[in-house]
């Protein structure tokens, strides 16, 4: 018994070194694109905590594993382990234990989740048409109707989404959020440019042949170059 | 002997019969109504059914039923052939469940080599961005192909371990229904073949789940697929129902269900979902099908089929995912849940120590399956269903995380305190034990919405089902290989080698899943011919070259298997009785196992796992009367 809590002890120490370890690494290699809406920072947010806690729980089982594979291995002896079959105070607490962290996570990521999507009152709605494979962007306010999305910063945007052939996605990674288009149905994304920029549209359904050159350009500018832009479309229609 | 001897040769002569059959049937059909008299996509379906029951009829599957319509006797038992070698019997119908066993086995593993060679090639077209060889649409095809022959070659390997073992477990002569588990087996045949035929009339296009309106449009390859997949999931539903039955009415007496060596209750598990769940995806499949050959508008909102029939619109896309999940989903915990069972089994043996939390670990493989029937919905968290069902389907996919994670810490107690030997089978149980974690890590951060939104249906999915996978099934299925290829030929594998493809796949399977994962964050989208290689500030393609790299190094370690397995089968060195000291019933036995396994009646005088408790045993083979 003493000796298991040393062994206890010194897995804890490798534990905690091997959590930031794995921790780095998933972070170097996990590497996020830019963010360039608002709803990016929790999204963010919640995936690094995701990673700390992977990190944690992949430290957790590995230490545990390879320090039993080294110190209990078999020494040449064809003897057998200790003869036991189950601690049921173990069991239950790694059974509870796990439901903490579940309800941490549903609980923030619900709230978080309705806060991204909620509707804003001034939203400035885009309609995004996905054909195969091409994307065409009717604005209503002006019925302007262009192949590149223009968008102003700083402004809640609620895209509707519809399509006439198959599911397509709506998809700037910058963006972070994501949703198909679907036939039959107008579905909507919602977020807030927050970063002037350059992007790029991705469909992310597998729409057939051509699905991976489905790309759109999407263009984020300041509140007066987008009037500009816009004023420029309007007299453009009334040509 | 003449090659018709086989029943194989004869099932494949009666599919081509079957299919000619099917076509002429429906030219004369057409015909008599008037119509054009060809049209392949008609003709090719009616023909890949008839192709089914040709190959049936051909290989001698439905014989004996056949027989007994007639009210003629057939033996209960056909044993090994009489007038032919032995070998001969692996390519015919034999009730025999170890030949079954070996039969699924084997296909198995060949589906795997089809699709593996199918990976190998895009992923060597992945390797550089831009596109080299493989033209759009034959990358999409091969994508849709890869994933489910890997799905097939799955199910056939479950198959496989479950034929052979549970009968040998459980101490049953044979399984309770032996021509019903025939049958089972040879439906994955004309199954498979039909799978591949598609790609030569067409392929399809929409990946592996086939999602609606995309494959209602596509070329006639879908047809055969969905058939393809319908054979398959017969071969599920009778083999899963001939497993339960054998599992509640076939064991000894005094083997009560929680005396069940542990992979039986992976096996009860995963057939009881198999059972219930593989109706979903035969029948969404079979919709899309009705929808395109005559027009029912199932999934198509407002007539896109118009030109084709006045019957259209007033269906829902969505509804398919619906459907298709409630299957596919659940369909993750039958590839996985016999793959964890080989775990459990293997980890005492080879720990010299009993099972840690029998109990808990055979409830969790129940309650997993109970409620993978309640996720399907996280599959669709941006497919357009109503927004509030996100939150209940959050909630249910991160549940799953609780009966997983009391597996995991159950290996770790069962591995605490024992003597730890590393022969091939064990270090294969730990590489499983690595990967499956890297797998089920990865689930909950897509299961919380918000960091799904940018996650689906990117390259991180394919990474954490990779994962998944190859932690879940193939993993174990290789340290069931290794473990059981004494007891199945006699002789004993090259140990060496057997480590040697250990270290190479296992560090090459790491690199593979976090390449995967970490282009899939940078912005990468899944199943696309062409990716942009200024993602993840120009990192993208060092690793996806590092991926390719590494899908080649697991390539070479599977051959290095086959190669050792290969030559060992006949020639290796005599492996014994019980090489593994192990105390389950199949290994108090002969290897191989005789023709009929156990002399007597199996006895159960103990608990299963009790190693380390002195001049103790799980089963008495003797006869009562000899001690
Ligand atoms: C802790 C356990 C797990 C959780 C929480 C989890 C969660 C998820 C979620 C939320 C998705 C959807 C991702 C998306 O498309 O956006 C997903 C996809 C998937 N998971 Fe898991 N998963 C778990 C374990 C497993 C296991 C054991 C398997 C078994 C092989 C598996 C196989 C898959 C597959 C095949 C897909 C992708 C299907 C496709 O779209 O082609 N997962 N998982
Ligand atoms: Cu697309
Ligand atoms: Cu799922």
């Amino acid at each position: 018994m003493a000796n298991n809590r040393r062994h206890f002890v010194i897995a804890s120490v490798l534990i905690v070194i091997f959590t930031v370890l794995v921790y780095w690494l998933l972070d170097g290699v996990l590497l996020k694109p830019e963010a360039a809406v608002v709803q990016a920072a929790p999204i963010d947010n919640l995936f690094d905590q995701h990673i700390w806690l992977i990190a944690f729980l992949f430290a957790l089982v590995v230490v545990f594993m390879c320090y039993a594979l080294i110190v209990f291995r078999a020494r040449g002896d064809e003897g057998d382990g200790e003869h036991m079959h189950g601690n049921t105070t173990l069991e239950i607490a790694w059974t509870v234990i796990p439901c903490v962290f579940v309800i941490y996570f549903a609980v923030i990521s619900t709230t978080m989740l309705f806060d991204i999507t909620r509707p804003h009152p001034d939203e400035y709605v885009v309609n995004a048409e996905g054909r195969q494979w091409s994307w065409l962007f009717t604005y209503p306010e002006s019925g302007a109707i262009t192949q590149e999305l223009v968008l102003p910063v700083d402004t809640p945007i609620r895209i509707d989404l519809t399509s006439d052939d198959v599911l397509h996605n709506f998809w700037v990674p910058e963006f972070r959020v994501k949703q198909d288009s679907v036939p039959g149905k107008t579905t909507y994304v919602r977020f807030t440019p927050n970063k002037v920029g350059e992007y790029v549209l991705r469909c992310a359904e597998l729409c057939g042949l051509n699905h991976s050159g489905m790309l759109a350009a999407v263009r984020v500018v300041s509140r007066d170059e987008f009037d500009l832009w816009n004023s420029e479309q309007i007299a453009q229609i009334q040509e | 002997m003449s090659l018709f001897s086989l029943g194989i040769a004869r099932g494949l002569v009666g599919q081509t019969l079957g299919m000619l059959v099917g076509m002429l049937l429906t030219v004369v059909t057409r015909v008599l109504l008037g119509w054009e008299a060809w049209a392949a996509e008609p003709a090719w379906t009616v023909g890949a059914v008839c192709s089914i029951i040709g190959f049936l009829l051909g290989v001698g599957a439905l014989d004996d039923w056949l027989q007994w319509t007639k009210g003629i006797d057939t033996p209960l038992h056909h044993g090994p052939p009489a007038d032919k070698p032995a070998w001969t019997r692996y390519f015919s119908v034999d009730y025999n469940h170890k030949v079954i066993g070996v039969q699924y086995t084997v296909w198995g593993i060949l589906l795997l080599m089809v699709g593996g060679t199918v990976a190998m090639i895009f992923r060597t077209e992945l390797a550089q961005a831009g596109l080299q060889f493989l033209g759009l649409g034959l990358y999409n095809s091969f994508i849709g192909m890869h994933g489910m022959i890997m799905i097939f070659a799955i199910l056939l390997g479950v198959g496989g371990m479950a034929n052979y073992l549970v009968p040998l477990l459980i101490g049953a002569e044979d399984m309770a229904f032996p021509r019903l588990n025939a049958l089972g087996f040879w439906f994955n045949v004309p199954g498979s073949l039909l799978l591949l035929l598609s790609l030569f009339i067409g392929g399809w296009d929409a990946g592996w789940t086939a999602y609606p309106p995309l494959s209602a449009r596509g070329p006639i390859g879908y047809q055969l697929f969905f058939l393809g997949v319908f054979a398959i999931g017969l071969s599920s539903i009778v083999g899963s129902l001939n497993l339960l039955v054998t599992l509640l009415c076939m064991r000894p007496q005094g083997m009560s269900l929680f005396r069940m060596p542990i992979f039986c209750w992976a096996v009860f598990a995963t057939s009881l979902i198999q059972l219930t769940a593989t109706q979903l995806i035969g029948v969404s499949f079979l919709m899309v099908s009705v929808q395109r050959a005559i027009g029912m508008g199932f999934f198509d909102p407002r007539g896109i089929l118009g030109e084709i029939s006045p019957l259209v619109g007033g269906g829902d896309p969505v509804l398919f995912q619906h459907l298709f999940w409630f299957y596919s989903h659940p369909a993750v915990y039958i590839f996985v849940l016999p793959g964890l069972g080989i775990i459990s089994e293997l980890l005492p043996v080879f720990s010299r120590k009993p099972l840690f939390g029998y109990k808990w670990i055979a409830l969790s493989s129940m309650a997993i399956a109970i409620v993978g029937f309640l996720v399907w919905g996280h599959h669709m968290f941006v497919s357009g269903y109503n927004d509030i069902l996100r939150v209940p389907f959050m909630y249910s996919t991160l549940l799953v995380a609780i009966p997983t994670g009391v597996k995991f810490f159950s290996w770790l107690g069962t591995m605490w305190g024992g003597k730890i030997h590393f022969d091939t089978p064990m270090l294969f149980v730990l590489g499983a034990i690595s990967v499956f974690l890297i797998g089920g890590l990865s689930g909950p951060i897509l299961a919380t919405v918000p960091t799904d939104f940018p996650l689906h249906d990117s390259y991180f999915v394919v990474g954490h089902f990779h994962a998944t996978m190859f932690g879940g099934f193939v993993f174990p299925f290789f340290a069931a290989l290794y473990f059981w290829f004494p007891k199945v030929t006699g002789r004993m594998y090259n140990e060496t080698l057997g480590k040697i493809h250990f270290f190479i796949m296992t560090p090459a399977f790491w690199v593979q899943t976090l390449g995967q994962m970490g282009v899939g964050v940078m912005g990468m989208r899944r199943r696309i011919a062409d990716y942009d290689p200024s993602l993840g500030n120009y990192q993208i393609e060092s690793w996806h070259l590092a991926v390719t790299i590494a899908g080649f190094a697991i390539a070479f370690g599977v051959l290095l298997m086959l190669w050792n397995f290969f030559q060992n089968a006949e020639v290796g060195v005599a492996a014994g009785d019980n090489p593994w000291r192990s105390r389950s019933p199949e290994w108090q036995i002969p290897s191989p196992v005789p023709e009929h396994s156990f002399a007597a009646p199996l006895r159960v005088v103990g608990e299963p796992y009790d190693y380390g408790l002195a001049d103790s045993g799980y089963v008495s083979t003797a006869t009562p009367g000899d001690d």
